[in-house]
């Protein structure tokens, strides 16, 4: 593998590192979703990056096309719920979902 | 391949701006911006469907679905983040990049590489003839998706 992959890597690790960050510290249930998607830019990122050092760029390509269409229907399906949440509990706060119990 | 690292400083700067920016509409929006550059990557990088994807999809499409949620949770804005989160973000940002550093120095001359053989046909040839079975999986993933959007909707006006 050459230089130009590990570059990618890093970066796609750093992107990694900002949606897990968000993940653990964030409250905000739609903030919480975006740092999911920072997360899904760095994977993406390093799916291509490999392909195109390994000379595949095609299979990675194709990779990536799935897995957008993928989060597509993801996020359509995880902002639905947030928008009923929203309507249940007047909140976004992730705090306060713990009042689901039983 | 200055601009390749120009792009890469751009995506990762717009995605720590959709997550600490305060305002979720500039969030939404930052993330949109770090799509954009993705995409530009991509393309660079010789895979322009992935990148007219990324743009088109990702910037435009869920952008689009963020802003539509963040109007209809508009009072829900004013959720008080832990104080901690900037002032320990930097500190974690170090510690991180240090571990990251040294991780992939060992792992990296470790990973045995594989012989890498040029593809022969297209993208398309790619795509409907060795990946054809993922084009199923995204149907039935969308499918799954409408569905279940439907039902999340259906069932509030019902109760209602």
């Amino acid at each position: 593998m050459n230089n130009a992959w590990v570059l990618y890597v890093v970066f796609a690790a750093g992107l990694f590192f900002l949606g897990l960050y968000c993940l653990l510290t964030m409250r905000n249930l739609i903030k919480l979703f975006i740092g999911f998607e920072v997360i899904g830019k760095g994977v993406s990122l390093v799916l291509l990056a490999t392909g195109w050092a390994r000379q595949s760029i095609f299979l990675a390509q194709s990779l990536v096309v799935t897995y957008i269409v993928i989060e597509v229907s993801l996020v359509a399906t995880a902002l639905a719920v947030i928008i009923n949440l929203y309507r249940t509990n007047q909140s976004l706060d992730i705090r306060k979902l713990t009042r689901l119990r039983g | 391949m200055n601009l390749q690292i120009l792009l890469l400083i751009g995506l990762l700067g717009a995605s720590a701006l959709a997550i600490l920016a305060k305002d979720l509409l500039k969030s939404a929006i930052s993330l949109a911006v770090a799509s954009l550059f993705l995409g530009i990557i991509f393309f660079r990088m010789g895979a322009p469907y992935a990148g007219v994807f990324e743009i088109s999809v990702v910037a435009g499409l869920i952008t689009v679905l963020f802003m539509l949620t963040i109007a209809l949770t508009k009072q829900g804005d004013d959720v008080r983040e832990s104080k901690l989160v900037k002032t320990v973000f930097p500190l974690f940002f170090i510690v991180f990049a240090l571990i990251d550093a040294f991780v992939m120095k060992g792992i990296f001359s470790k990973i045995p590489t594989l012989e890498a053989a040029a593809e022969a046909g297209t993208f398309g040839d790619v795509l409907w003839k060795e990946r054809s079975f993922d084009l199923i999986g995204q149907l039935a993933v969308i499918l799954a998706g409408v569905f279940a959007v439907l039902a999340l909707f259906r069932k509030r006006d019902h109760h209602e």
